[in-house]
């Protein structure tokens, strides 16, 4: 579970975050185009769970399966999870939460890839 | 439900900054159970205790997640019973594997008072005591 394509999830992921920490800062709702590269990185982390079930079926070497899935259905859930949760709220906190969900998504990756490379010593 | 007025009792305990202490006990909830759930099913008999430990930390979280967004008078009995079983466990379990490590060799989300998340899981339960006693 490699290289580029994860560091390109990663980056763009902490590039959001740091976009809704902005918005937070300014006491902004987030607007659509927040959403619209939210959802970009949506699109790429199904193209990661894809990827990964591809990789993860065509592959023999031994490692916990049932975690990598799961991460990786995390990976994807999380960001959507937290725009539902924030939508009802008026405050900045609502922001917040949606910026805790864009820092969250490259400890996710990390993980994948941690579970990905084998069993944790 | 936003429309209600409210005139006497609690403040709500989901919103403004419990919007935010929602979503992390969320994501502990989403951890533990997730977790447990997947070591119970592939690996139980490696380490039972543990495991279980796990599963029994990830019904508290849910507890707590879901009574504190939801607000009101039995959720916040409900909150609180959650959070103080949350406490007390994160401490003894804290305390119990930093005394007698050789007894935890399978981490749990308390295990080094949550060191492996780190030290969330401590922090939390004051945070979410506070909380409680704040918006009361």
């Amino acid at each position: 579970m490699t290289g580029s394509y994860a560091t390109a999830i990663t980056v763009i992921a902490l590039m959001l975050a740091v976009w809704t920490l902005v918005l937070v800062a300014m006491n902004r709702s987030p607007g659509l185009s927040l959403l619209a590269a939210g959802g970009v990185l949506e699109a790429l982390l199904v193209g990661f769970l894809i990827g990964g079930i591809v990789q993860m079926v065509g592959s023999d070497h031994h490692f916990a399966r049932a975690e990598f899935v799961g991460y990786l259905l995390a990976c994807l859930a999380i960001p959507p999870m937290a725009v539902v949760w924030a939508r009802e709220e008026k405050s900045r906190s609502g922001t917040l939460v949606i910026a805790l969900a864009f820092l969250l998504t490259p400890v996710m990756v990390l993980r994948v890839q941690q579970v990905w490379a084998g069993p944790l010593v | 439900m936003s429309d209600t007025i409210r005139t006497a009792g609690p403040a709500p305990t989901g919103e403004g900054f419990g919007r935010i202490l929602v979503a992390v006990y969320g994501l502990f909830a989403l951890a533990a159970t997730a977790r447990s759930g997947v070591q119970i099913a592939t690996k139980l008999d490696e380490a039972p205790l543990a495991y279980l430990l796990s599963a029994f930390a990830g019904i508290v979280y849910i507890v707590a997640t879901v009574s504190l967004a939801r607000g009101g008078v039995t959720s916040r009995r409900l909150a609180t019973m959650a959070i103080s079983i949350e406490l007390v466990g994160v401490l003894g379990v804290g305390a119990a594997s930093t005394l007698f490590p050789d007894a935890f060799p399978h981490a749990t989300v308390w295990t080094g008072f949550g060191s492996g998340y780190g030290f969330v899981p401590l922090v939390l339960p004051f945070v979410g005591l506070w909380w409680l006693r704040h918006t009361r």
